[in-house]
């Protein structure tokens, strides 16, 4: 059996305000005969009428108040237990303290504020110029002071340039390919020096291993 | 928007004041810790009657009773006072209830004979509550489920159709209808003669 009848009236009155559909009198006996005060006036109206013209309907009305008078003699099912014991139990459970809402006590001000801070030094940090001088220039207060500044080389800069030699990639560092720059010697004085060429460097690609350790000790010597 | 607002508090106000419940749950959030144990006091042999319909122990009733004011003690604190304290309880009673039954599945003892309809002595232990409180209980427990609620509610624990509907998750209305074919059926099955 379905938990609600179809209906069996036809007269059916508009449900009380805020409510899903209309319902039929006939549904709202027991409720009028339980509770008239909960009944809206238009309701209680239409079952009084339904009431005063159908003597049926009074019998179900006699009937049902039975019913329920019977069922509110019914004795509780079961023994009650001791009530003052219950409460003591529920008070050790609970404890002397009233527990308060997360967000009416302050704890919860720690992890925001932490994740605030946070936030607020990352945007400094990202929103602070770039004030490392590139490649070329001299610090100013220094350069004013008439100290000479070494260039330096910005954080963003590349420290090694790629070579191909010998059919591999070679990571050159700059300032090492600088100290072959620096008092480099005009083109055609090499062979005359025992310096190989500078402005042609196709002679690296016939380099092998051991020459290239050569040199990179020799630059590092140089370094040093 | 105005006027809403002022109904509202109004409603509230008027709430406030027929409602000690909802005096003793402000009165808790403000810190007060023993307005907890006069709502104990107010609604535990509710409480325990609604569980005890669930659980067939009356012990077991008991300790699932004090875990539901154990929850309104953890909950009331955040309790916005949109149903009415007692309707708040009673439906953390039977939300605990229902997951007590859960757990214990095979302790249960068997709901009440369907036989008992047509022979109210089966059952020795329940002699004591005469012939016709065996065949109304065992009429009521053949209800369909929100008849058997909504009645129940309404007639053990004489609450008004709007608690009703808001324990048993319906309108008013709905309510209301249902219980009048919970008494419409109860009537069939016990005959004229109930």
């Amino acid at each position: 059996m379905s938990e609600r009848d179809p209906p069996s009236a036809t007269l059916r009155v508009a449900a009380p305000s805020g409510e899903a559909g209309p319902c039929d009198p006939d549904e709202l006996l027991a409720a009028y005969v339980d509770g008239v005060g909960e009944l809206t006036t238009g309701e209680r109206k239409i079952v009084e009428a339904r009431l005063a013209d159908n003597p049926a309907w009074r019998d179900d009305a006699d009937a049902t108040r039975a019913l329920l008078g019977q069922l509110r003699d019914l004795p509780d099912e079961g023994a009650e237990p001791d009530w003052s014991a219950m409460e003591r139990a529920i008070r050790d459970e609970v404890g002397p303290t009233t527990p308060r809402p997360w967000w009416r006590g302050w704890r919860w001000l720690v992890p925001i504020g932490a994740l605030a801070m946070a936030g607020a030094v990352l945007v400094l940090v990202l929103r602070t110029p770039e004030t490392t001088p590139s490649v070329g220039e001299t610090n100013p207060a220094r350069r004013d002071a008439g100290v000479p500044v070494a260039p330096s080389v910005g954080p963003d800069e590349p420290t090694t340039m790629p070579l191909w030699l010998d059919g591999s990639a070679v990571e050159v560092e700059l300032q090492a390919a600088d100290l072959l720059d620096d008092g480099a010697p005009s083109p055609g004085d090499e062979a005359e020096l025992g310096l190989l060429p500078t402005d042609d460097l196709a002679w690296v690609d016939d380099l092998g291993d051991d020459d290239i350790v050569a040199a990179e000790a020799w630059l590092a010597r140089k370094k040093t | 928007m105005v006027s809403l607002a002022t109904n509202l508090s109004l409603q509230e106000i008027v709430l406030t004041a027929v409602d000690p419940d909802r005096e003793l749950a402000e009165r808790f959030q403000q810190g007060e810790r023993g307005a907890f144990d006069q709502i104990v006091k107010r609604h535990q042999k509710g409480v325990y009657r609604i569980i005890r319909r669930y659980v067939r122990s009356d012990a077991d009733a008991a300790d699932v009773s004090q875990q539901v004011f154990v929850r309104a003690f953890k909950g009331l604190g955040t309790f916005r006072g949109a149903a009415s304290v007692r309707s708040w309880l009673y439906r953390i009673g039977i939300n605990c209830a229902l997951s007590w039954i859960r757990d214990h599945k095979r302790e249960q003892p068997a709901e009440l004979d369907e036989d008992a309809l047509s022979e109210p002595h089966a059952s020795p232990g329940r002699i004591a509550d005469g012939e016709q409180s065996v065949r109304l209980r065992a009429a009521i427990a053949k209800l369909p489920p929100k008849q058997k609620m909504v009645l129940e509610l309404r007639v053990f624990d004489d609450l008004s159709f709007k608690e009703v509907s808001e324990l048993a998750d319906c309108t008013e209305n709905t309510a209301k209808v249902n219980f009048h074919y919970a008494v419409k059926r109860l009537r069939e099955l016990l005959g004229d003669e109930a």
